[in-house]
């Protein structure tokens, strides 16, 4: 039986992967931005989210420079896509035994 | 852990969503630099028309083969490994310049300031439908920019070639910017 992920549970962090997990697997991921706008998070709060998928290895950030601006791009792992297929197939058996 | 399924056809509706928003955040990604090429190019076909009139015809035909051969390019470039030629957007172009030749040419043989007219309004008005399945912003491009190529045929007089580099080609360029913004 699928159990549920307690890091992808927190609702800013599964809107962080279901945006990451839509994108192809060689995509090169999204920005920084553009994830902040997606999941209607603040800076802050949305950097203290990113920090915490990665500790578990679901997300990867990658940092560089475009002309003199920082652009972080962030994308999910393999083994972050497989936690949130779990966590999604977690929820639908909720439903489906409802 | 405890989640009611309540609260889990709330989360499941919550991941369509942002997966709905992905979804079109790259559609409109991906127009945008479509519009920006365009709009370059419409500033050039437009430059042509007004310093070599005569070579108008032949400068579109140049342009408009350009702007499909990168359009195609730039959307092959984009998908995913092992996905093949987008055979059905090729067949679109075909389709677009068969149908815009034949009312313009065979059909109704507009003028030169008709067909400068006729084009970008064409061209538009498929910007205008995609903007019922896509997202509001492509309507709002295809609706706005038409308008300006309307007033300039109307008023622009024998400026009408520069006014569309600038209006039509520009927004193009501004409408791609504001997209990506969007």
């Amino acid at each position: 039986m699928e159990t549920p992920d307690e890091i992808i549970h927190q609702p800013v962090r599964l809107r962080v992967m279901a945006a990451l997990t839509a994108l192809p697997d060689d995509a090169e991921g999204l920005e920084f931005s553009r994830l902040k706008n997606l999941t209607g998070a603040t800076d802050g709060n949305l950097g203290a989210h990113l920090d915490h998928l990665a500790r578990a290895n679901y997300v990867e950030a990658t940092k560089a420079f475009v002309g003199r601006r920082p652009r972080t791009t962030v994308k999910a792992t393999p083994s972050g896509r497989a936690a949130f297929a779990r966590h999604v197939a977690f929820l639908k058996s909720i439903i489906a035994g409802g | 852990m405890t989640i009611s399924p309540h609260e889990a056809g709330a989360m499941l509706a919550d991941i369509d969503s942002v997966v709905a928003r992905v979804r079109q955040s790259n559609i409109y990604r991906m127009a945008s630099r479509i519009l920006m090429m365009w709009g370059g190019l419409v500033i050039c076909g437009n430059l042509i028309a007004t310093v070599a009139p005569r070579w108008a015809g032949w400068g579109w035909s140049l342009v408009d083969a350009i702007g499909a051969a990168l359009t195609i390019f730039m959307v092959v470039r984009s998908r995913a490994p092992g996905i093949g030629f987008p055979l059905r957007l090729l067949a679109a172009f075909g389709l677009f310049f068969a149908f815009g030749g034949m009312w313009g040419v065979i059909i109704a043989h507009f003028e030169p300031r008709q067909l400068a007219a006729f084009w970008p309004t064409y061209f538009l008005l498929f910007y205008a439908l995609a903007g019922l399945w896509f997202g509001i912003a492509f309507t709002l491009i295809g609706v706005g920019l038409s308008a300006l190529v309307v007033m300039g045929f109307l008023w622009a007089g024998d400026g009408f070639p520069l006014y569309l580099a600038f209006v039509n080609g520009g927004g193009l360029i501004l409408c791609g910017y504001w997209m990506r913004r969007t």
